[in-house]
């Protein structure tokens, strides 16, 4: 084969090196570059630790008693044996399954209302939005008051000559109480997501459903709903993940009772660490609490096949 | 199928009346193109006609029946809209057959209604895809195959061939006229494109800042045009227009005198628009003089930008021209095609 010459004839492939810095590499790099500083904060922020929390899982470790002794599965073991798990687990599933379905219909409920060209329905949005960016803590220490047996909530109700309970000191009530003040404070972050798929939705499509007979329900269900699915799918993702992690609402509101009745696994595994100081039991709640969240997330994505319709 | 009767209608939003007492008889089986630029009502019109619009007074009569206060379920109408308006998580067959499954269709039924639609809009390969596996123009037969299918008694079209490429707009235009000839349903077509609308229209509607302007068969538009906006609107290139007066030796306009269109006794002294059209004008050395500015060679005509009596002007010759831009040519205006206009109502006055 002819070596390659340039159109004048002469030879440049002996001539010429290649520059290391190719456009390629330098793509390569500014790319690299860009994404440094979160995988950087990734790696330290939750690859190290999520290594350092199975490491310890591993150990019987009391911070007291300045012990730390490798035990092998001993910690996994307990899991097994354990007779709070059950109800915990239990107390989990509630709060999680209820904060979902009543964060989600809410805030889609709330998200259909806003999503009106009404006069100041801006006023309402910020209204709706407004506890999300209040401090955790401190809504929940208002919602505290409230809920207490000589609180305001009971001191309305006594106005309409009903009686309240001890909303977060009766076992029948305590956990729906949690789970309502969470929905009212995260409820406009789903709201507003909703709101911008829903006004992301072509107008053409229910007027062309209006031509074709559909009622509005029906164009509701089979139009808007499958046209917000990816909304649907994210906002789920996030609530659920959410709902899994939630401690400092119950630390305030009911510190996990009355009984086990709302100790959920962050706040069980919590108690197990830094109360009793079981740090290696904490740490293998913790890897469990991690590969529940994993395992939900990962069906939930598998799902999206059959939620999201540009998926199909 | 079924006449459409538009009597006096009025449409306002606040203060502004955007449609200002339309008056408009569609036959059984008409083909009706509205036409008119952009802003001028003719979608409002056309959404008041589905119902999508409310009228603000006035009588919209379909078939026998007045449809003010139907919704649009009830109106016998379908719709295709200038984005389609496919639902893109159904597939073309789902889409089509949508509007059947809500009015109470056997499975059965609108299987073969869709079937039937897709033989004629040659769809029957695509009844499994998603909207966003098609190309635009069949994108475009699903929106009409959409509204086929329920065998309406009018079907609605507004600017349905505006978002496709020039070839195709030609294609589905002549597509569009085939399915009206074929099934003879009464059609209201909303268009802003000239050509489309005197291409494809038994009758144009030339619609001008919310009133009609005038109501026509295409030619009768072209040769005949009511005044001057619908002179300057129908026809491409656009007529050419030269302000001038009206005088017992001809008509007076930029140092030059051009022949008549008829008699002019009692107008005598009045200042009024020549129009003429770029096609009639021809290329004779006893004409007028005009300078070349610009030629335009499109191979079956040759487009000439010139100036004429002070006025820039479109000629379009059969013949090849080999004139350059800066020399002098010669013109003479057809005078029996030409126009006269009221310089201020804009009338005709020929």
């Amino acid at each position: 084969m002819a070596p390659a010459t340039s159109p004048t004839g002469s030879d440049h492939t002996g001539s010429r090196r290649r520059p290391f810095w190719t456009m390629e590499r330098r793509d390569a790099l500014a790319g690299y570059l860009f994404i440094a500083p979160q995988l950087i904060g990734i790696t330290i922020f939750v690859l190290i630790p999520l290594c350092l929390v199975f490491w310890f899982s591993l150990h019987e470790w009391n911070v007291l008693a300045a012990r730390f002794t490798y035990t092998g599965a001993a910690n996994y073991k307990a899991l097994l044996s354990d007779p709070g798990l059950g109800e915990v687990f239990g107390a989990t599933a509630i709060f999680s399954l209820g904060l979902v379905v009543l964060n989600m219909s809410l805030a889609l409920l709330l998200a259909v209302l806003l999503s009106q060209k009404l006069t100041g329905i801006t006023v309402f949005r910020t209204l709706f939005f407004s506890p999300v960016v209040v401090s955790l803590v401190a809504w929940t220490i208002v919602w505290s008051f409230l809920l207490q047996k000589n609180g305001g909530l009971n001191a309305i109700l006594q106005v309409f000559g009903l009686e309240g309970s001890n909303w977060l000191r009766d076992p029948t009530t305590a956990m729906i109480s949690v789970i309502v003040v969470q929905v009212f404070k995260n409820v406009g972050l789903n709201m507003i997501l909703f709101l911008a798929a829903l006004q992301g939705v072509p107008k053409e499509l229910y007027e062309a459903a209006r031509v074709d007979g559909v009622s509005p329900f029906k164009q509701f269900r089979r139009i808007t709903v499958p046209l917000i699915s990816p909304t649907i799918l994210l906002t789920s993702i996030i609530t659920i993940v959410g709902s899994l992690q939630v401690f400092a609402q119950i630390a305030v509101l009911t510190q996990g009772g009355p009984g086990m009745s709302t100790t959920v696994l962050v706040y069980y595994l919590y108690q197990q660490a830094f109360q009793f100081h079981r740090f290696g039991y904490g740490s293998t709640l913790s890897i469990v609490l991690f590969v529940i969240v994993a395992v939900l997330t990962f069906v939930q994505w598998q799902m999206r096949k059959r939620i999201v319709f540009y998926e199909r | 199928m079924a006449p459409v009767k538009l009597a006096n209608v009025r449409k306002s939003f606040g203060a502004v009346e955007i449609i200002q007492g339309v008056d408009v008889d569609i036959v059984d089986g008409e083909f009706l193109v509205l036409v008119g630029p952009s802003g001028c009502g003719k979608s409002t019109l056309l959404r008041m006609i589905a119902g999508l619009e409310s009228i603000s007074s006035g009588e919209i009569a379909i078939g026998d029946r007045v449809v003010n206060d139907l919704e649009p379920k009830f109106r016998d109408i379908a719709m295709v809209f200038q984005n389609y308006a496919l639902y893109p998580h159904m597939t073309v067959e789902r889409n089509m057959g949508f509007s059947l499954e809500h009015r109470g269709h056997s499975k059965s039924e609108i299987a073969e209604r869709v079937q039937w639609a897709a033989q004629i809009l040659d769809l029957a390969k695509l009844l499994d895809r998603y909207p966003r596996q098609l190309s635009g123009g069949q994108r475009q037969r699903v929106a009409m195959g959409r509204a086929i299918v329920r065998n309406p008694q009018v079907f609605l079209f507004d600017e349905p061939l505006s978002n496709l490429d020039a070839k195709l707009r030609v294609v589905m235009r002549a597509e569009i006229k085939s399915l009206h000839q074929r099934l003879g349903v009464t059609t209201v077509y909303v268009t802003h494109d000239q050509v489309e609308a005197m291409t494809m229209a038994d009758r144009i509607v030339v619609m001008n800042g919310g009133k009609v302007e005038q109501i026509g068969t295409p030619l009768e538009l072209y040769d005949r045009p009511a005044n001057r906006f619908v002179a300057g609107f129908i026809g491409s290139p656009a007529m050419n227009f030269l302000p001038g007066t009206i005088t017992r030796a001809g008509f007076e306009a930029g140092g030059v005198t051009l022949p008549l269109p008829g008699p002019i006794a009692e107008r005598d002294g009045q200042d009024a628009v020549y129009g003429i059209r770029p096609e009639h004008l021809a290329l004779d050395g006893e004409g007028l003089e005009a300078e070349v500015l610009l030629v335009e060679p499109m191979g079956s005509e040759t487009q000439v930008t010139l100036r004429l009596a002070g006025q820039q002007m479109i000629a379009v010759f059969r013949e090849r021209i080999s004139a350059r831009p800066g020399e002098t040519i010669r013109l003479r205006p057809d005078v029996a095609a030409a126009h006269l206009f009221d310089a201020a109502s804009g009338a005709r006055l020929n």
